[in-house]
């Protein structure tokens, strides 16, 4: 047994021509922040929606925990404990922000039409979930949003709200596409503490796409360097500067300025 | 005109305005909370009158057990929809599903052994009755409330009137449970659903399921609705379940705002005098239309206030504006 | 032998009616994004005109055939103006579009039987003539449908594969913003769709009052099913699609009533034996016959 919490092995996907994912391989050890970066199209958004179940890969596996999940449902990969934001954000329009939250909560005896008839399991059960997702509004800072339509959110509250409905699933790894992209950067400095406290606490996992190199540099134990669907290079995040690779495809001219 | 001023004629139209209320509230669960467009649920309907009326009339049934069976397989029936044609994308479910219950019916009007086919149920009864057999055991609850209400109403309490009454408490206690239901958490995220799958699969939910027991669910209440119609009208015919009968309940489902229940009754009433009060309209310059023509055009007027309402008020009269408009 | 002749052609006289009718909805929803449940009614609609001017009026039976498509285009195009546009344009959503179909589709059905009654009417043409083939009888009537859709049916593939305006109903279907920023007259598209949608339709409802000899007011309605289980089967959006799924399902539905086949269906049972290849159909490839399969997110 390896500290190695997810595994993809040679994994691809194709969208009539355009090969998303076109044999990534990577993996990520147990309790650290592992990024994900690359060009735009080079296939992380992909490799997200691979890992979370909501596409199936044409070839290749996929492990979590040692098991297979690259046939699984999403659902039943979320029940593993693999957590997803949007790129972007979703969040259902005309439910309330805090009903949004409450659709992360696990386990809940409501989701089983059995339980209509057993009201007072179902309301312990709403009571202690809803006191934890205000809790939760209020360390992303849109707790007084809690009763309006998630609809009326600006883009950066939605990212918001979309991390803060992951971290209502109490997951065991969050997968997070671009978490901090577009929201203010006391707030990003805010949530990084957040979910570094989630680390400790909890020993979370976490995977996320992120494009701006200073945070990833600072906040991650692993950098994956992806490029037209497939991983280059995979390392410390301070090797990917030496990574030849790395710098033709992605870095560029960026490294010349920092 | 005297046809309006009799109270017959009130009890009727409110009557039948309960049994499309019922009809029309299994729809709400499906489309109000999951967003799940169904044209087929008359298909429901059918499948559970003609279930209890052909186990009672041919194999003498006990009602009750027959009533229940007959909505099991409307649960059934609505099962075997859900399964064949939920996993694919929205209106790939409404296709089939008109076509289910057109299938239904098509199925009742040529299995005449079984069902009496075109003559309707009347041929499966025994020669000489004039009622079905089924109507027996209700009518003896029917009785005994009218012999309650003639204290109160005097002689303008009959069979009809406890008829009615007995619809409407139907009515109103499912209404009750559907409310109830529509606060659980089941609810919530099958109104996600309604928007996007990927959300609550991400979050673990199994939005199949979800959509499948919403779907069985409406089917269940559209079995009841069948019952209390096999019971109103007495005699079942195929005709009595033409795809427009979904629309009629569509069209309630719109008045009411769709996505809340306290406008469903009212939006019911409202129907049943646009739809069995215009049947009085027999004065100038209906007067020019014969009877048959006079019910082609009640039935255009049903398509023209369709229209109208996706025009100009799409939310419905209870509907909340603010809910269509978010994006 | 004789049997099975008879049935095959007896199918694809109604495989190419189906596929006509399928074409009309699978184009306007791959435009329009709306499925057409008033669609059974335009087909009414063409054989009923088609009654009144030919019988009635006494014009030549060719000369009513064209009125009566140019009647349902302008019909199409009415509704396009008066109400489509309307809905697009505040942002209608899928519920409202089939309510609103389903509105046109009473509205059109009623005033056919205002206007003609609910007796059945036939077209004063020779229905009576049958040719001998293989042991089958063919009906002189049913070979000349069969050989006008046929025309009809390649003319339309060629013209929507060819032509100019075809191509831009292809490039909109696939996607409708970046058509419309490179170029293409979203409203000349539109347009060509209904026009399409309702000259087919009418000519589909003429040629399946001919087929069935007698017709009423309920035909296009009777047809729906067949015609809405075309679309599925051919992928809905799919115009060639369309008209193969309408030949699959017509020789399918004809043949299964076949003696060979254990005896075979009663015939009256056809139309189930066409949800039932739907739903299998769906079961095992639920994008369609000639479906990719579609990518979310
Ligand atoms: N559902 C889809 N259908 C077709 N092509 C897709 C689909 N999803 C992604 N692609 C294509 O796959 C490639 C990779 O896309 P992906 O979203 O994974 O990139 P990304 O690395 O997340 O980019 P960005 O940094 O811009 O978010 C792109 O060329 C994209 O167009
Ligand atoms: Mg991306």
């Amino acid at each position: 047994m390896n500290n190695l919490i997810l595994e993809v092995n040679d994994v691809a996907v194709a969208f009539g021509g355009v090969k998303a994912v076109n044999g990534a391989t990577m993996s990520v050890e147990v309790g650290s922040v592992t990024s994900v970066i690359g060009p735009n199209g080079a296939g992380k958004t992909t490799l997200f929606n691979l890992i979370s179940g909501a596409i199936k890969p044409d070839s290749g596996t996929i492990l979590f925990q040692g098991f297979e999940i690259q046939k699984l449902l999403p659902h039943k990969i979320a029940d593993r404990g693999i957590v997803r934001t949007f790129q972007g954000a979703k969040v259902i329009k005309r439910l309330s922000v805090l009903e949004n939250l409450m659709l992360g909560a696990q386990n809940n005896p409501g989701d089983n039409l059995i339980n209509f008839f057993n009201p007072r399991a179902r309301n312990a059960f709403e009571k202690q979930a809803r006191e934890r997702a205000m809790a939760l509004l209020k360390q992303v800072g849109i707790e007084r949003f809690a009763n309006d339509y998630a609809g009326i959110l600006s883009g950066g509250q939605r990212k918001l709200l979309d991390l803060a409905r992951a971290l209502m699933a109490e997951p065991v790894m969050l997968l997070l596409d671009e978490p901090f992209a577009g929201v203010n950067p006391t707030l990003v400095e805010k949530l990084l503490e957040v979910l570094h406290a989630l680390r400790t606490e909890h020993h979370l996992t976490f995977l996320l796409v992120e494009h701006d190199l200073e945070t990833v540099m600072n906040i991650s134990d692993r950098v994956v360097v992806m490029a037209e669907g497939r991983v280059i290079a995979d390392g410390l995040p301070n090797s990917i500067y030496e990574n030849q690779a790395v710098v033709d495809a992605y870095l560029g001219t960026r490294k010349l300025n920092s | 005109m005297t046809a309006i001023l009799q109270p017959g004629f009130w009890v009727f139209i409110l009557t039948m305005s309960g049994i499309y209320g019922i009809f029309t509230l299994g729809l709400q669960v499906q489309y109000g909370v999951g967003g799940i467009l169904n044209f087929g649920h008359v298909g429901m309907m059918a499948l559970s009158s003609y279930t209890m009326a052909i186990l009672v009339i041919a194999h003498g049934f006990n009602f009750w057990i027959a009533a229940a069976s007959g909505v099991a397989v409307a649960a059934l029936g609505g099962a075997f929809l859900g399964l064949t044609t939920l996993r694919l994308r929205g209106d790939y479910f409404s296709i089939v599903s008109i076509a289910f219950s057109e299938i239904v019916r098509y199925v009742i009007f040529n299995s005449d052994g079984l069902t009496g086919g075109s003559q309707g149920s009347l041929a499966i009864m025994p020669i000489g009755d004039a009622y079905p057999s089924y109507t027996d055991t209700w009518d003896t609850i029917l009785y005994w409330i009218r012999d309650h209400l003639t204290p109160i109403f005097g002689e303008v309490a009959d069979r009809d009137m406890a008829m009615g009454i007995l619809v409407w408490i139907t009515l109103g206690i499912l209404l009750f449970i559907v409310s109830r239901v529509e606060r659980t958490s089941w609810a919530r995220v099958l109104r996600a659903t309604r928007e996007d799958d990927d959300v609550p699969s991400a979050l673990g939910k199994n939005v199949f399921r979800f959509r499948l027991q919403a779907v069985i669910i409406g089917s269940i209440i559209g079995g009841i609705a069948g019952i209390y119609w096999a019971l109103q009208v007495t005699l079942l015919s195929p005709d009595d379940f033409l795809t427009i009968v979904t629309f009629y309940a569509w069209m309630i489902l719109i008045l009411s705002g769709a996505t809340k229940v306290k406008g469903l009754a009212i939006a019911a009433i409202f129907f049943g005098f646009l739809y069995g009060g215009t049947r009085f309209f027999t004065f100038w310059p209906f007067s020019v239309f014969d009877a048959s023509q006079r019910s082609y055009m009640r039935i255009m007027i049903i398509g023209i206030v369709l229209i109208v309402l996706m025009i100009r008020r799409p939310q419905g009269i209870f509907g909340k504006r603010e809910e269509m408009v978010l994006e | 032998m004789a049997e099975f002749v008879q049935l095959l052609f007896n199918g694809l006289v109604a495989g190419s009616i189906f596929g006509m009718a399928a074409l009309g909805i699978s184009l306007v929803y791959s435009v329009l994004h709306l499925v057409n449940f008033a669609a059974g009614d335009f087909l009414t609609l063409g054989a009923f005109t088609t009654f009144y001017l030919a019988t009635s009026q006494h014009l030549p039976f060719v000369l009513a055939v064209i009125l009566s498509m140019v009647i349902g285009v302008i019909v199409s195009l009415i509704l396009e103006f008066i109400l489509w546009r309307r809905l697009r344009r505040s942002g209608a959503g899928m519920l409202a579009l089939f309510l609103v179909a389903s509105g046109i589709a009473f509205i059109l059905r009623q005033s056919i039987a205002l206007t003609f009654g609910s007796d059945s009417r036939r077209f004063d043409l020779d229905q009576l003539t049958t040719y001998e083939f293989l042991g089958a009888q063919i009906a002189r009537a049913q070979l000349i449908v069969l050989l006008c859709a046929s025309i009809a049916i390649t003319g339309i593939a060629l013209f929507i594969k060819k032509s100019n305006i075809g191509k831009d109903m292809r490039a909109y279907a696939d996607n409708a913003s970046l058509a419309a920023v490179s170029g293409i007259n979203v409203d000349r598209v539109i347009i060509a769709t209904w026009t399409i949608s309702g000259a087919y339709g009418a000519l589909a409802g003429v040629f399946q009052g001919t087929v069935q000899g007698q017709f009423t007011n309920g035909m296009g309605l009777d047809l729906l099913l067949a015609i809405l289980a075309a679309v599925v089967l051919g992928t809905i959006g799919d115009a060639y699609g369309a008209l193969i799924g309408g030949f699959v399902l017509g020789v399918v539905m004809d043949l299964s009533t076949w003696d060979a086949l254990a005896g075979g269906i009663p015939s009256t049972y056809k139309p189930v034996v066409g949800f039932a290849v739907l739903v299998i159909v769906l079961l095992f490839k639920p994008e369609g016959i000639f479906g990719v399969r579609a990518r979310k997110i």
